[in-house]
């Protein structure tokens, strides 16, 4: 009784492979499909991850905007569970470029935004979309290089200069190009050195990617870069570059919060907790903390408090 | 957004993917039939690695590609980090189980009789294979469909090994995911709806040879 053997159904199985195979096709299709709008729906969601985030959540949660190079220098992730305990919200933290920071702002899908490009903020402000702009804390860019500084740009007078430099020499330079505070300030730099912001040229890249991302690129490249000085530090052993600029009132990088103007947005915002966590984050002992922050691990301090007052006989 | 900004980038997506597609077919279809019609030792290891890779996270295939093309890697002296030869490397990596794994499934369902039939018949060897890629070119086309899928809308390893580079790595989903991070979420649509036009064409496009191919 072999009546499943080779030999006794030759030409059926011919016939019948093709339609087997078609099952198997067709599923495998479906699956693909199925991963094409899942991808799909993904970016579509970003937007409206904010709004959902609020119905979920049991406790209070806020939504904080805010720029990858805070969120990257890990100081969020030393102060905020402290906020959480003592005034009882959930910091939902958002990190994007400081122009997308902005613009979220603007739909009132956060409730406050830690940015740190200036004009945009007064902007926020002036539009009566945030309530106020509270200075926080600041540190400088820095221009960053290869060690052999082929542009010479560690002997140029000023930041300015320095971009003038880069530019007559058509160095290898890296631009975030992805409207974030530190692209902000690239482009008014080379501005200010009378070249023009858009002007390309070989060894120009563009990476439209956050800071670390870009701080690699142009540690493969040996390129110049400017950066913020706390993703700078994270990533200097990793790509080799060294600061060639000099701190200089240009390059200065000022941190602010922003809570949002509820009275702007139908759909109700957590003014409280905007406030709380501004009020949280200017307190003395918190500020005290932010100076105090990233000494064990880089031997500097990442960012200036802007609200302590000057400690006389500590 | 600019027209020619997004003919761009969608040119150079389908430059990497289809170079990426092509070296993952030449490597992949004749690797599933040797694994698929010859029995050898770790060829069990062999089709469990193959099984295994068909589920592999594209993001960490972007960060082995990474960890051997930066400077201080093995292949750092190709300087091919953050270039498109980098991210077709990554894309065949994650295509190529996709391509093995469904030729040999194909390849295992022809079965013992189809396989005996030929040999009475008198095939001489050489054809033998020629008639055992007609007999599975459903699977094959289902593979292209796989890999096809998987490495135009992937992005996180492409992004990780091509750095999303204006004008030289930026393809049309890391330009989404770029986009959507810099808050311009009109631009991010209008490229989520290329690469959805894109997919649907290809794939349908795809399907219709498959199906038609159908005896």
């Amino acid at each position: 009784m072999d009546l499943q053997g080779p030999s006794t159904h030759l030409g059926s199985t011919a016939a019948r492979f093709p339609r087997r195979s078609g099952a198997r096709c067709g599923p495998l299709r479906f699956v693909l499909l199925a991963r094409l709008l899942g991808a799909a729906a993904a970016s579509l969601m970003v937007a409206n991850a904010g709004a959902e985030a609020v119905a979920d959540a049991p406790a209070r949660p806020l939504l904080l905007a805010t720029t990858t190079s805070v969120q990257e220098s890990g100081l969020l992730d030393a102060l905020l569970p402290e906020f959480t305990r003592t005034e009882g919200f959930v910091v939902r933290v958002i990190a994007v470029g400081s122009g997308a920071a902005i613009e979220m702002a603007r739909k009132g899908d956060v409730d406050v935004v830690l940015a740190h490009s200036p004009a945009a903020e007064e902007a926020l402000v002036r539009d009566d979309i945030a309530a106020r702009r509270t200075p926080l804390m600041e540190n400088y860019f820095v221009l960053a290089g290869p060690p052999e500084d082929p542009a010479e740009v560690a002997q140029a007078e000023s930041p300015e200069a320095a971009m003038g430099r880069i530019f007559a020499r058509k160095a290898a330079f890296v631009s975030r190009a992805d409207r974030s505070g530190t692209h902000v300030k690239e482009q008014s730099l080379f501005e200010a050195a009378g070249v023009d912001p858009a002007a390309r040229w070989p060894g120009r890249v563009e990476t439209g990617s956050g800071m670390g991302g870009s701080l690699l690129v142009a540690g493969e490249k040996r390129a110049y870069i400017l950066s913020d000085i706390g993703t700078f530090l994270a990533f200097r052993d990793r790509i080799g570059l060294v600061v060639l600029s000099k701190p200089a009132p240009s390059l200065r990088n000022v941190y602010s919060i922003l809570p949002l103007d509820p009275s702007r947005f139908e759909r109700p915002l957590e003014s409280e907790g905007a406030a709380a966590l501004e009020r949280y984050l200017a307190s003395p002992a918190v500020q005290r903390r932010i100076r105090d922050f990233g000494r064990d691990r880089f031997g500097e301090s990442l960012f200036s408090p802007l609200r302590l007052p000057p400690e006389g006989g500590q | 957004m600019p027209v020619a900004e997004i003919l761009e980038i969608s040119l150079r997506t389908l430059r990497v993917c289809g170079v990426a597609l092509l070296i993952a077919l030449a490597l992949g279809v004749p690797t599933g039939i040797v694994l698929g019609t010859r029995r050898f030792p770790g060829r069990g290891l062999l089709v469990t690695s193959v099984n295994a890779g068909m589920g592999a996270p594209p993001v960490v295939v972007g960060l082995l590609v990474a960890l051997l093309l930066w400077r201080s890697g093995p292949f750092g002296g190709l300087g091919w980090m953050y270039s498109a030869n980098a991210m077709i490397a990554a894309q065949v990596l994650i295509a190529l189980p996709l391509v093995v794994g469904i030729t040999l499934a194909a390849v295992g369902a022809v079965g013992d009789e189809w396989h005996l039939q030929i040999r009475t018949l008198g095939v001489p060897r050489r054809w033998r294979v020629w008639l055992l890629v007609r007999e599975i070119r459903m699977g094959l086309l289902a593979a292209v469909i796989a890999a096809l899928g998987g490495i135009l809308s992937e992005v996180g390893a492409v992004q990780m090994v091509g750095g999303n580079l204006a004008g030289e790595t930026r393809v049309l989903s890391t330009a989404i995911l770029m986009s959507t991070s810099m808050g311009d979420f009109d631009r991010a649509l209008g490229l989520a709806a290329v690469l959805i036009g894109l997919t649907l064409v290809l794939s349908g496009l795809l399907t219709a040879v498959q199906q038609g191919g159908r005896p």
